[in-house]
Protein backbone atom coordinates (compact mmCIF):
# COMPACT_ATOMS: atom_id res chain seq x y z
CA UNK A 1 0.00 0.00 0.00
CA UNK A 2 1.51 3.26 -0.83
CA UNK A 3 1.45 6.33 1.36
CA UNK A 4 -1.27 8.78 0.80
CA UNK A 5 0.16 10.90 3.78
CA UNK A 6 4.00 11.93 4.34
CA UNK A 7 4.93 13.49 7.50
CA UNK A 8 8.17 14.23 8.14
CA UNK A 9 9.65 15.66 11.24
CA UNK A 10 7.40 17.94 11.43
CA UNK A 11 7.87 20.73 14.12
CA UNK A 12 6.07 24.08 15.21
CA UNK A 13 7.03 26.53 17.31
CA UNK A 14 4.90 29.47 18.68
CA UNK A 15 7.19 32.42 19.83
CA UNK A 16 4.49 34.86 22.24
CA UNK A 17 4.84 38.49 20.89
CA UNK A 18 6.79 40.62 22.93
CA UNK A 19 8.07 37.87 25.51
CA UNK A 20 9.01 35.93 22.75
CA UNK A 21 8.67 32.98 24.75
CA UNK A 22 9.02 29.50 23.06
CA UNK A 23 6.14 26.87 23.14
CA UNK A 24 6.86 24.27 21.07
CA UNK A 25 3.73 22.26 20.04
CA UNK A 26 5.04 20.01 17.41
CA UNK A 27 8.80 18.83 17.79
CA UNK A 28 9.68 16.26 14.78
CA UNK A 29 6.40 14.12 13.86
CA UNK A 30 6.78 11.76 11.68
CA UNK A 31 4.43 9.00 10.04
CA UNK A 32 2.62 7.99 6.96
CA UNK A 33 -1.00 6.67 6.64
CA UNK A 34 -1.03 4.20 3.45
CA UNK A 35 -4.07 4.07 1.21
CA UNK A 36 -7.36 3.47 2.05
CA UNK A 37 -6.44 2.74 5.76
CA UNK A 38 -8.46 4.45 8.97
CA UNK A 39 -5.61 6.11 10.91
CA UNK A 40 -6.55 7.28 14.13
CA UNK A 41 -4.20 10.02 15.73
CA UNK A 42 -4.72 9.88 19.53
CA UNK A 43 -3.56 12.01 21.98
CA UNK A 44 -4.86 13.96 25.15
CA UNK A 45 -5.47 17.63 25.35
CA UNK A 46 -2.94 19.98 24.31
CA UNK A 47 -0.76 16.97 22.74
CA UNK A 48 -0.17 18.54 18.88
CA UNK A 49 -2.67 16.60 16.87
CA UNK A 50 -4.42 19.91 15.84
CA UNK A 51 -1.65 21.49 15.00
CA UNK A 52 -0.55 18.60 13.04
CA UNK A 53 -4.03 18.72 10.53
CA UNK A 54 -3.92 22.62 10.52
CA UNK A 55 -0.49 22.06 9.09
CA UNK A 56 -1.70 19.18 6.81
CA UNK A 57 -4.23 21.64 5.71
CA UNK A 58 -2.25 24.34 5.61
CA UNK A 59 -4.13 26.92 8.18
CA UNK A 60 -0.60 26.93 10.13
CA UNK A 61 3.22 26.97 8.55
CA UNK A 62 5.46 24.36 10.12
CA UNK A 63 8.41 25.48 11.41
CA UNK A 64 10.69 22.78 10.05
CA UNK A 65 9.79 19.03 8.49
CA UNK A 66 7.79 18.25 5.59
CA UNK A 67 4.18 16.76 4.24
CA UNK A 68 2.68 15.79 1.51
CA UNK A 69 -0.77 14.62 0.77
CA UNK A 70 -1.23 12.11 -2.15
CA UNK A 71 2.34 12.99 -3.81
CA UNK A 72 1.98 16.94 -3.38
CA UNK A 73 3.97 19.24 -0.89
CA UNK A 74 1.71 20.74 2.13
CA UNK A 75 0.82 23.66 2.23
CA UNK A 76 -0.37 23.47 -2.09
CA UNK A 77 -3.79 24.04 -3.62
CA UNK A 78 -2.97 20.58 -4.87
CA UNK A 79 -2.76 19.10 -2.10
CA UNK A 80 -5.86 20.56 -0.71
CA UNK A 81 -7.69 19.39 -4.05
CA UNK A 82 -8.46 15.77 -3.77
CA UNK A 83 -8.44 16.31 0.65
CA UNK A 84 -12.16 16.65 2.31
CA UNK A 85 -11.57 18.42 6.03
CA UNK A 86 -13.90 18.62 8.94
CA UNK A 87 -12.37 21.27 11.32
CA UNK A 88 -12.12 20.94 14.97
CA UNK A 89 -15.85 22.17 16.91
CA UNK A 90 -16.38 23.67 12.77
CA UNK A 91 -17.48 26.83 12.72
CA UNK A 92 -19.27 28.32 9.41
CA UNK A 93 -21.02 31.15 8.17
CA UNK A 94 -24.01 30.97 10.20
CA UNK A 95 -26.47 33.24 7.75
CA UNK A 96 -26.25 30.24 5.36
CA UNK A 97 -28.35 27.16 5.29
CA UNK A 98 -26.56 23.84 4.89
CA UNK A 99 -27.46 23.70 1.57
CA UNK A 100 -26.00 27.12 0.88
CA UNK A 101 -23.02 25.97 2.69
CA UNK A 102 -22.61 23.06 0.55
CA UNK A 103 -23.07 25.05 -2.77
CA UNK A 104 -19.86 27.29 -1.59
CA UNK A 105 -18.00 24.38 -0.65
CA UNK A 106 -18.52 22.47 -4.13
CA UNK A 107 -18.02 25.99 -6.11
CA UNK A 108 -14.48 25.88 -3.82
CA UNK A 109 -13.58 22.59 -5.51
CA UNK A 110 -14.66 23.66 -8.86
CA UNK A 111 -18.09 21.65 -9.12
CA UNK A 112 -20.35 22.91 -12.36
CA UNK A 113 -23.49 23.95 -10.93
CA UNK A 114 -25.40 20.58 -11.96
CA UNK A 115 -22.89 18.19 -9.43
CA UNK A 116 -23.41 20.87 -7.16
CA UNK A 117 -26.80 20.42 -6.33
CA UNK A 118 -26.66 16.70 -7.02
CA UNK A 119 -24.09 16.28 -4.22
CA UNK A 120 -25.78 18.18 -1.82
CA UNK A 121 -28.93 17.18 -1.92
CA UNK A 122 -27.41 13.47 -1.71
CA UNK A 123 -24.92 14.89 1.46
CA UNK A 124 -27.74 16.37 2.88
CA UNK A 125 -29.97 13.00 3.10
CA UNK A 126 -26.74 11.14 3.98
CA UNK A 127 -26.46 12.98 6.94
CA UNK A 128 -29.79 13.34 8.34
CA UNK A 129 -30.30 17.22 7.35
CA UNK A 130 -33.40 16.79 5.42
CA UNK A 131 -35.79 18.11 7.98
CA UNK A 132 -33.35 21.11 8.71
CA UNK A 133 -31.80 22.17 5.18
CA UNK A 134 -34.42 25.32 5.47
CA UNK A 135 -32.80 26.40 8.80
CA UNK A 136 -29.93 28.87 8.39
CA UNK A 137 -27.10 27.33 10.53
CA UNK A 138 -27.29 29.77 13.59
CA UNK A 139 -30.14 27.67 14.23
CA UNK A 140 -28.34 24.34 14.48
CA UNK A 141 -27.16 22.62 17.41
CA UNK A 142 -23.41 21.60 17.77
CA UNK A 143 -24.14 17.80 16.52
CA UNK A 144 -26.57 19.00 13.67
CA UNK A 145 -23.39 21.89 12.84
CA UNK A 146 -21.15 18.74 12.88
CA UNK A 147 -23.10 16.67 10.51
CA UNK A 148 -23.17 19.76 8.55
CA UNK A 149 -18.92 19.88 8.56
CA UNK A 150 -19.32 15.97 7.57
CA UNK A 151 -21.60 16.99 4.75
CA UNK A 152 -19.26 20.17 3.26
CA UNK A 153 -16.28 17.40 3.93
CA UNK A 154 -17.38 15.13 1.09
CA UNK A 155 -18.96 17.67 -1.04
CA UNK A 156 -15.92 17.16 -3.82
CA UNK A 157 -16.09 12.93 -3.41
CA UNK A 158 -12.29 13.28 -1.54
CA UNK A 159 -9.91 10.29 -2.03
CA UNK A 160 -8.47 11.46 1.69
CA UNK A 161 -10.77 12.24 4.34
CA UNK A 162 -8.70 14.29 7.65
CA UNK A 163 -11.06 14.70 10.30
CA UNK A 164 -10.34 16.87 13.42
CA UNK A 165 -12.38 15.41 16.75
CA UNK A 166 -15.29 14.17 14.15
CA UNK A 167 -17.06 12.97 17.09
CA UNK A 168 -16.82 15.88 19.45
CA UNK A 169 -20.01 16.83 20.59
CA UNK A 170 -22.28 14.30 19.79
CA UNK A 171 -24.22 11.81 21.73
CA UNK A 172 -23.62 8.23 21.48
CA UNK A 173 -25.74 7.60 18.42
CA UNK A 174 -24.19 10.39 16.41
CA UNK A 175 -20.51 9.38 17.53
CA UNK A 176 -21.90 5.75 16.08
CA UNK A 177 -22.95 7.13 13.21
CA UNK A 178 -19.89 8.98 12.90
CA UNK A 179 -18.36 5.73 13.18
CA UNK A 180 -19.95 3.83 10.64
CA UNK A 181 -19.71 6.97 8.22
CA UNK A 182 -16.09 6.43 8.78
CA UNK A 183 -16.23 2.51 7.85
CA UNK A 184 -18.82 3.04 5.04
CA UNK A 185 -15.81 5.93 3.46
CA UNK A 186 -13.39 3.08 4.63
CA UNK A 187 -15.69 0.23 2.58
CA UNK A 188 -15.74 2.60 -0.51
CA UNK A 189 -11.51 2.77 -0.57
CA UNK A 190 -10.91 6.22 0.77
CA UNK A 191 -8.74 7.04 3.27
CA UNK A 192 -9.66 8.41 6.68
CA UNK A 193 -7.29 9.92 9.08
CA UNK A 194 -8.41 11.22 12.01
CA UNK A 195 -7.90 12.56 15.42
CA UNK A 196 -9.53 12.04 18.61
CA UNK A 197 -9.20 11.25 22.13
CA UNK A 198 -12.07 8.87 22.28
CA UNK A 199 -9.94 5.91 22.61
CA UNK A 200 -13.39 3.27 22.32
CA UNK A 201 -13.67 5.44 18.82
CA UNK A 202 -10.36 4.51 18.04
CA UNK A 203 -10.01 0.83 19.18
CA UNK A 204 -13.20 0.09 17.14
CA UNK A 205 -12.61 1.13 13.71
CA UNK A 206 -9.00 2.14 13.15
CA UNK A 207 -6.41 0.20 11.16
CA UNK A 208 -3.67 1.84 12.40
CA UNK A 209 -3.51 4.64 15.62
CA UNK A 210 -0.38 6.78 16.37
CA UNK A 211 -0.03 8.40 19.62
CA UNK A 212 1.56 11.59 20.23
CA UNK A 213 1.71 13.06 23.74
CA UNK A 214 3.38 16.98 24.01
CA UNK A 215 4.12 17.20 20.49
CA UNK A 216 6.31 13.92 20.03
CA UNK A 217 4.97 10.63 18.20
CA UNK A 218 5.19 7.93 21.16
CA UNK A 219 3.65 5.38 19.34
CA UNK A 220 2.20 3.86 16.00
CA UNK A 221 0.54 1.04 14.84
CA UNK A 222 -2.22 -0.85 15.03
CA UNK A 223 -4.43 -1.23 17.98
CA UNK A 224 -4.28 -5.26 18.96
CA UNK A 225 -0.23 -4.91 18.40
CA UNK A 226 0.00 -2.04 20.93
CA UNK A 227 -2.21 -3.08 23.23
CA UNK A 228 -1.08 -6.44 23.10
CA UNK A 229 2.52 -6.17 23.73
CA UNK A 230 3.09 -5.68 27.58
CA UNK A 231 1.83 -8.27 30.06
CA UNK A 232 0.32 -6.85 33.09
CA UNK A 233 -0.33 -9.71 35.53
CA UNK A 234 -1.54 -13.37 35.12
CA UNK A 235 -4.67 -14.15 36.48
CA UNK A 236 -4.94 -17.87 38.31
CA UNK A 237 -8.02 -19.04 39.73
CA UNK A 238 -7.75 -22.75 41.66
CA UNK A 239 -10.44 -25.00 42.74
CA UNK A 240 -10.03 -24.76 46.99
CA UNK A 241 -11.98 -26.35 49.56
CA UNK A 242 -11.85 -23.78 51.89
CA UNK A 243 -11.04 -20.25 50.37
CA UNK A 244 -10.47 -18.70 53.39
CA UNK A 245 -8.53 -21.20 55.51
CA UNK A 246 -4.73 -21.39 56.18
CA UNK A 247 -3.59 -23.27 52.92
CA UNK A 248 -5.66 -20.52 50.23
CA UNK A 249 -3.87 -17.63 52.27
CA UNK A 250 -0.51 -18.97 51.65
CA UNK A 251 -1.25 -19.27 48.14
CA UNK A 252 -2.99 -15.62 48.05
CA UNK A 253 0.32 -14.21 49.91
CA UNK A 254 2.38 -15.22 46.40
CA UNK A 255 -0.06 -12.38 44.12
CA UNK A 256 -0.76 -9.27 44.69
CA UNK A 257 -4.61 -9.22 44.26
CA UNK A 258 -7.28 -11.44 45.59
CA UNK A 259 -10.52 -12.59 44.61
CA UNK A 260 -12.48 -15.64 46.35
CA UNK A 261 -15.86 -17.25 45.72
CA UNK A 262 -17.47 -20.23 46.16
CA UNK A 263 -14.70 -22.64 46.63
CA UNK A 264 -12.54 -20.91 44.46
CA UNK A 265 -9.62 -18.45 45.11
CA UNK A 266 -8.24 -16.23 42.08
CA UNK A 267 -4.72 -14.91 42.90
CA UNK A 268 -3.47 -11.93 40.43
CA UNK A 269 0.48 -12.43 39.42
CA UNK A 270 2.86 -9.20 39.17
CA UNK A 271 3.61 -9.93 35.53
CA UNK A 272 7.37 -11.00 35.81
CA UNK A 273 6.15 -13.86 38.34
CA UNK A 274 7.15 -17.62 38.32
CA UNK A 275 3.59 -18.74 37.37
CA UNK A 276 4.85 -22.64 37.51
CA UNK A 277 6.66 -22.48 40.53
CA UNK A 278 3.40 -20.46 41.98
CA UNK A 279 1.79 -23.31 40.79
CA UNK A 280 3.26 -26.37 42.14
CA UNK A 281 3.14 -24.64 45.80
CA UNK A 282 -0.87 -24.35 45.19
CA UNK A 283 -1.28 -27.96 44.38
CA UNK A 284 1.17 -28.65 47.31
CA UNK A 285 -1.66 -27.23 49.38
CA UNK A 286 -4.18 -29.21 47.51
CA UNK A 287 -5.73 -26.74 45.40
CA UNK A 288 -6.37 -27.29 41.52
CA UNK A 289 -5.61 -25.10 39.05
CA UNK A 290 -8.63 -24.46 37.00
CA UNK A 291 -7.31 -21.57 34.91
CA UNK A 292 -4.49 -19.33 34.02
CA UNK A 293 -5.26 -16.31 32.30
CA UNK A 294 -2.58 -13.59 30.96
CA UNK A 295 -3.84 -10.00 31.05
CA UNK A 296 -2.26 -7.97 28.54
CA UNK A 297 -2.31 -3.76 28.55
CA UNK A 298 -5.52 -2.27 26.63
CA UNK A 299 -4.69 1.11 24.35
CA UNK A 300 -6.17 2.27 27.54
CA UNK A 301 -3.61 1.21 29.61
CA UNK A 302 -0.86 1.95 26.74
CA UNK A 303 -2.44 5.08 25.99
CA UNK A 304 -2.66 6.58 30.42
CA UNK A 305 0.59 5.19 30.28
CA UNK A 306 2.44 7.23 27.75
CA UNK A 307 0.64 10.29 28.93
CA UNK A 308 1.73 10.15 32.66
CA UNK A 309 5.76 9.05 30.77
CA UNK A 310 4.93 12.29 29.06
CA UNK A 311 3.58 14.11 31.42
CA UNK B 1 -9.13 30.94 -10.31
CA UNK B 2 -12.13 33.38 -11.24
CA UNK B 3 -14.61 31.05 -10.10
CA UNK B 4 -13.16 30.50 -6.82
CA UNK B 5 -12.78 34.26 -6.67
CA UNK B 6 -16.79 35.03 -7.62
CA UNK B 7 -17.61 32.54 -5.15
CA UNK B 8 -16.25 34.27 -2.25
CA UNK B 9 -17.45 37.71 -3.37
CA UNK B 10 -20.76 36.34 -4.10
CA UNK B 11 -21.32 35.00 -0.08
CA UNK B 12 -19.96 38.24 1.22
CA UNK B 13 -22.23 39.69 -0.44
CA UNK B 14 -24.89 37.26 0.45
CA UNK B 15 -23.90 38.05 4.01
CA UNK B 16 -23.62 42.03 4.03
CA UNK B 17 -27.28 41.76 2.44
CA UNK B 18 -28.41 39.27 5.53
CA UNK B 19 -26.86 41.80 7.57
CA UNK B 20 -29.71 44.61 9.12
CA UNK B 21 -27.51 47.24 9.80
CA UNK B 22 -26.96 48.07 6.01
CA UNK B 23 -30.67 48.89 6.12
CA UNK B 24 -30.28 50.80 8.89
CA UNK B 25 -27.72 53.11 7.07
CA UNK B 26 -30.05 53.02 3.84
CA UNK B 27 -32.91 54.60 6.09
CA UNK B 28 -30.20 57.30 7.58
CA UNK B 29 -29.47 57.93 3.73
CA UNK B 30 -32.77 58.16 2.58
CA UNK B 31 -33.55 60.80 6.15
CA UNK B 32 -30.14 62.92 5.03
CA UNK B 33 -31.89 63.56 1.64
CA UNK B 34 -34.90 64.39 3.44
CA UNK B 35 -33.64 66.85 5.80
CA UNK B 36 -31.54 68.55 2.75
CA UNK B 37 -35.31 69.16 1.15
CA UNK B 38 -35.87 70.71 4.47
CA UNK B 39 -32.66 72.44 4.48
CA UNK B 40 -32.83 73.85 1.19
CA UNK B 41 -36.91 74.91 1.90
CA UNK B 42 -35.03 77.12 4.70
CA UNK B 43 -32.63 78.56 2.65
CA UNK B 44 -34.15 80.85 0.02
CA UNK B 45 -33.02 81.02 -3.14
CA UNK B 46 -30.18 78.13 -2.47
CA UNK B 47 -32.64 74.89 -2.93
CA UNK B 48 -31.60 73.28 -5.57
CA UNK B 49 -27.63 73.87 -4.37
CA UNK B 50 -27.88 72.50 -0.64
CA UNK B 51 -30.07 69.86 -1.71
CA UNK B 52 -27.22 68.88 -4.05
CA UNK B 53 -24.84 69.22 -1.74
CA UNK B 54 -26.46 67.46 1.04
CA UNK B 55 -27.09 64.61 -1.13
CA UNK B 56 -23.66 64.46 -2.67
CA UNK B 57 -22.57 64.90 0.86
CA UNK B 58 -24.42 61.72 2.22
CA UNK B 59 -23.16 59.59 -0.64
CA UNK B 60 -19.51 60.20 0.33
CA UNK B 61 -19.59 60.28 3.84
CA UNK B 62 -22.03 57.41 4.65
CA UNK B 63 -20.28 55.54 1.98
CA UNK B 64 -17.25 55.83 3.63
CA UNK B 65 -18.44 54.82 7.12
CA UNK B 66 -20.40 51.62 5.51
CA UNK B 67 -16.93 50.40 3.93
CA UNK B 68 -15.09 51.23 6.95
CA UNK B 69 -17.56 49.39 9.27
CA UNK B 70 -18.02 46.38 6.38
CA UNK B 71 -13.84 46.80 5.56
CA UNK B 72 -12.12 46.81 9.12
CA UNK B 73 -14.31 42.94 10.39
CA UNK B 74 -13.90 41.35 7.05
CA UNK B 75 -10.78 39.57 7.52
CA UNK B 76 -10.51 39.38 11.34
CA UNK B 77 -14.05 38.59 11.95
CA UNK B 78 -12.76 35.46 9.53
CA UNK B 79 -10.22 34.58 11.69
CA UNK B 80 -11.74 35.33 15.35
CA UNK B 81 -14.79 33.16 14.47
CA UNK B 82 -12.42 30.58 12.30
CA UNK B 83 -15.39 30.73 9.54
CA UNK B 84 -11.74 30.66 7.88
CA UNK B 85 -10.30 27.27 8.18
CA UNK B 86 -13.28 25.76 6.37
CA UNK B 87 -12.56 27.98 3.61
CA UNK B 88 -8.76 28.15 3.20
CA UNK B 89 -8.54 24.36 3.89
CA UNK B 90 -10.36 24.16 0.66
CA UNK B 91 -8.48 24.23 -2.86
CA UNK B 92 -8.29 28.23 -3.01
CA UNK B 93 -5.22 30.69 -2.94
CA UNK B 94 -5.51 32.89 0.20
CA UNK B 95 -4.84 35.99 -1.98
CA UNK B 96 -8.03 34.50 -3.60
CA UNK B 97 -10.02 34.69 -0.78
CA UNK B 98 -9.02 38.27 -0.08
CA UNK B 99 -9.48 39.55 -3.47
CA UNK B 100 -13.06 37.65 -3.48
CA UNK B 101 -13.95 39.03 0.00
CA UNK B 102 -12.65 42.92 -1.18
CA UNK B 103 -14.77 42.58 -4.64
CA UNK B 104 -17.62 40.85 -2.45
CA UNK B 105 -17.68 44.71 -0.61
CA UNK B 106 -17.53 46.25 -3.88
CA UNK B 107 -20.53 44.64 -4.90
CA UNK B 108 -22.38 45.64 -1.92
CA UNK B 109 -20.97 49.33 -1.70
CA UNK B 110 -21.93 49.59 -5.44
CA UNK B 111 -25.43 48.41 -4.73
CA UNK B 112 -25.66 50.63 -1.82
CA UNK B 113 -24.04 53.76 -3.60
CA UNK B 114 -26.77 53.16 -6.27
CA UNK B 115 -29.81 53.17 -4.02
CA UNK B 116 -27.97 56.45 -1.90
CA UNK B 117 -28.02 57.75 -5.92
CA UNK B 118 -31.53 56.93 -6.42
CA UNK B 119 -33.00 58.06 -3.17
CA UNK B 120 -31.15 61.79 -3.88
CA UNK B 121 -31.80 62.03 -7.96
CA UNK B 122 -35.56 60.99 -6.88
CA UNK B 123 -35.86 63.33 -4.08
CA UNK B 124 -34.24 65.86 -6.37
CA UNK B 125 -36.73 65.32 -8.96
CA UNK B 126 -39.72 65.58 -6.49
CA UNK B 127 -38.24 68.81 -5.59
CA UNK B 128 -37.93 70.32 -9.90
CA UNK B 129 -34.20 69.61 -9.52
CA UNK B 130 -32.86 69.29 -13.16
CA UNK B 131 -30.42 66.01 -12.82
CA UNK B 132 -27.03 67.24 -14.48
CA UNK B 133 -23.70 65.28 -15.65
CA UNK B 134 -22.41 67.13 -13.37
CA UNK B 135 -23.82 64.81 -10.73
CA UNK B 136 -23.05 61.60 -12.27
CA UNK B 137 -19.56 62.40 -12.15
CA UNK B 138 -20.05 63.45 -8.56
CA UNK B 139 -21.65 60.25 -7.79
CA UNK B 140 -19.07 58.37 -9.47
CA UNK B 141 -16.02 59.90 -8.00
CA UNK B 142 -18.06 59.63 -4.96
CA UNK B 143 -18.35 55.47 -5.70
CA UNK B 144 -14.53 55.32 -6.19
CA UNK B 145 -13.66 57.29 -2.80
CA UNK B 146 -16.00 55.22 -1.36
CA UNK B 147 -14.41 51.45 -2.98
CA UNK B 148 -10.51 53.30 -2.17
CA UNK B 149 -11.63 53.60 1.76
CA UNK B 150 -12.74 50.23 1.77
CA UNK B 151 -9.24 48.80 0.48
CA UNK B 152 -7.83 51.12 3.43
CA UNK B 153 -10.09 49.16 5.77
CA UNK B 154 -9.37 45.92 4.21
CA UNK B 155 -5.58 46.31 4.38
CA UNK B 156 -5.88 47.10 8.21
CA UNK B 157 -8.14 44.25 8.94
CA UNK B 158 -5.46 41.55 7.30
CA UNK B 159 -3.38 42.08 10.63
CA UNK B 160 -5.69 44.49 13.38
CA UNK B 161 -8.59 44.11 15.61
CA UNK B 162 -11.89 45.79 14.12
CA UNK B 163 -11.38 48.85 16.61
CA UNK B 164 -7.88 49.80 16.17
CA UNK B 165 -8.39 49.06 12.09
CA UNK B 166 -11.74 51.66 12.82
CA UNK B 167 -9.31 54.30 13.91
CA UNK B 168 -6.75 53.71 11.52
CA UNK B 169 -8.83 53.72 8.78
CA UNK B 170 -10.98 56.67 9.64
CA UNK B 171 -7.43 58.55 10.27
CA UNK B 172 -6.62 58.09 6.65
CA UNK B 173 -9.92 58.93 4.93
CA UNK B 174 -9.96 62.05 7.27
CA UNK B 175 -6.35 63.06 6.35
CA UNK B 176 -6.60 61.59 2.80
CA UNK B 177 -9.39 64.12 2.32
CA UNK B 178 -7.22 67.32 3.78
CA UNK B 179 -4.31 66.56 1.48
CA UNK B 180 -3.84 70.29 -0.24
CA UNK B 181 -4.22 71.39 3.75
CA UNK B 182 -1.71 69.39 4.11
CA UNK B 183 0.27 71.00 1.12
CA UNK B 184 -0.11 74.33 2.67
CA UNK B 185 1.08 73.53 5.67
CA UNK B 186 4.51 72.29 4.23
CA UNK B 187 4.53 75.74 2.48
CA UNK B 188 4.63 77.52 5.66
CA UNK B 189 5.84 75.19 8.44
CA UNK B 190 9.11 76.25 10.12
CA UNK B 191 10.80 73.56 11.36
CA UNK B 192 12.15 70.71 9.07
CA UNK B 193 11.01 68.15 10.88
CA UNK B 194 7.74 68.88 10.54
CA UNK B 195 8.13 69.94 7.06
CA UNK B 196 9.64 66.01 6.58
CA UNK B 197 6.89 64.53 8.44
CA UNK B 198 4.08 66.03 6.37
CA UNK B 199 5.73 64.81 3.10
CA UNK B 200 5.65 61.67 4.43
CA UNK B 201 2.65 61.50 5.75
CA UNK B 202 1.20 62.96 2.04
CA UNK B 203 3.02 59.85 0.25
CA UNK B 204 1.64 57.02 2.30
CA UNK B 205 -2.06 58.52 2.43
CA UNK B 206 -4.57 58.67 -0.63
CA UNK B 207 -5.19 61.79 -2.02
CA UNK B 208 -8.96 61.27 -1.16
CA UNK B 209 -9.52 64.85 -2.01
CA UNK B 210 -9.14 64.44 -5.82
CA UNK B 211 -12.69 62.97 -5.49
CA UNK B 212 -14.37 65.50 -3.56
CA UNK B 213 -13.50 67.94 -6.06
CA UNK B 214 -16.68 70.18 -6.26
CA UNK B 215 -15.93 73.72 -4.35
CA UNK B 216 -12.25 73.74 -4.81
CA UNK B 217 -9.67 74.96 -6.99
CA UNK B 218 -8.23 73.06 -10.39
CA UNK B 219 -5.61 74.00 -12.71
CA UNK B 220 -6.38 77.72 -11.22
CA UNK B 221 -10.32 77.28 -11.88
CA UNK B 222 -13.18 76.82 -9.12
CA UNK B 223 -14.93 73.83 -9.72
CA UNK B 224 -18.21 73.31 -8.60
CA UNK B 225 -21.30 70.30 -9.38
CA UNK B 226 -23.82 73.59 -9.56
CA UNK B 227 -21.67 75.13 -12.34
CA UNK B 228 -18.41 74.10 -14.10
CA UNK B 229 -17.48 70.67 -12.97
CA UNK B 230 -14.73 68.63 -14.20
CA UNK B 231 -14.61 66.35 -17.08
CA UNK B 232 -15.17 62.59 -17.97
CA UNK B 233 -11.46 62.78 -18.30
CA UNK B 234 -10.83 63.65 -14.73
CA UNK B 235 -12.99 61.11 -13.74
CA UNK B 236 -11.32 58.45 -15.53
CA UNK B 237 -7.83 59.75 -13.95
CA UNK B 238 -9.24 59.93 -10.47
CA UNK B 239 -10.80 56.36 -10.86
CA UNK B 240 -7.46 55.20 -12.47
CA UNK B 241 -5.65 56.40 -9.61
CA UNK B 242 -7.98 54.88 -7.26
CA UNK B 243 -7.58 51.41 -8.80
CA UNK B 244 -3.88 51.51 -8.35
CA UNK B 245 -4.20 52.40 -4.23
CA UNK B 246 -6.63 49.37 -3.98
CA UNK B 247 -4.45 47.35 -6.17
CA UNK B 248 -1.51 48.29 -3.98
CA UNK B 249 -3.29 47.92 -0.70
CA UNK B 250 -4.85 44.34 -1.42
CA UNK B 251 -1.67 43.29 -2.60
CA UNK B 252 -0.13 44.30 0.48
CA UNK B 253 -3.28 42.88 2.82
CA UNK B 254 -2.80 39.45 0.73
CA UNK B 255 0.91 39.25 1.44
CA UNK B 256 -0.18 39.46 5.47
CA UNK B 257 -2.92 37.43 4.78
CA UNK B 258 -0.40 34.80 3.49
CA UNK B 259 2.25 34.90 6.20
CA UNK B 260 -0.86 34.49 8.90
CA UNK B 261 -1.46 31.17 10.90
CA UNK B 262 -4.92 30.49 11.96
CA UNK B 263 -4.90 28.60 15.09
Amino acid sequence: MSAVIQVEGLAKTYLTPFTRRRSEALRGVSFEVKRGEIFGFLGPNGAGKTTTIRCLMGLIKASSGTAKILGQPVPSRAARARVGFLPEQPYFYDYLTVAELLDLTGRLFGLDAATRRKRADELITKVGLDRARGQSLKKYSKGMLQRAGLAQALINDPDVLVFDEPSSGLDPIGRKEVRDLMLELHEAGKTVFFSSHILSDIETICDRVAIVIRGKLVEIGAPRELAGRTLLATDVTFRIDDPRGAAAEEIAARGDRVRRGDQELTVSLEADADVDEVLAFARARGAKTIAVAPRHDSLEDLFLRKAKEGG
Amino acid sequence: MISRIWAIALNTFREAVRSRVLYGILILVVGANLFAIVLGEMAVGEETRVARDVGLAGISLFGAITSIYLGVALLYTEIQRRTVHAIVSKPIERWEFVVGKYLGMVLTLSVLVVLFATAMVGLLALQGVPVTGAIAKAVVLAWFEVLTVAAIAVFFSSFSTPFLSGIFALGLFVLGRVTPDMQTAIASAEAPWMRTTLRGALQIVPDLHLYAISGRTLDGHHVSVHHDFVSWGYVGTAAAYGILWIAGLLILASLIFQRRDFV
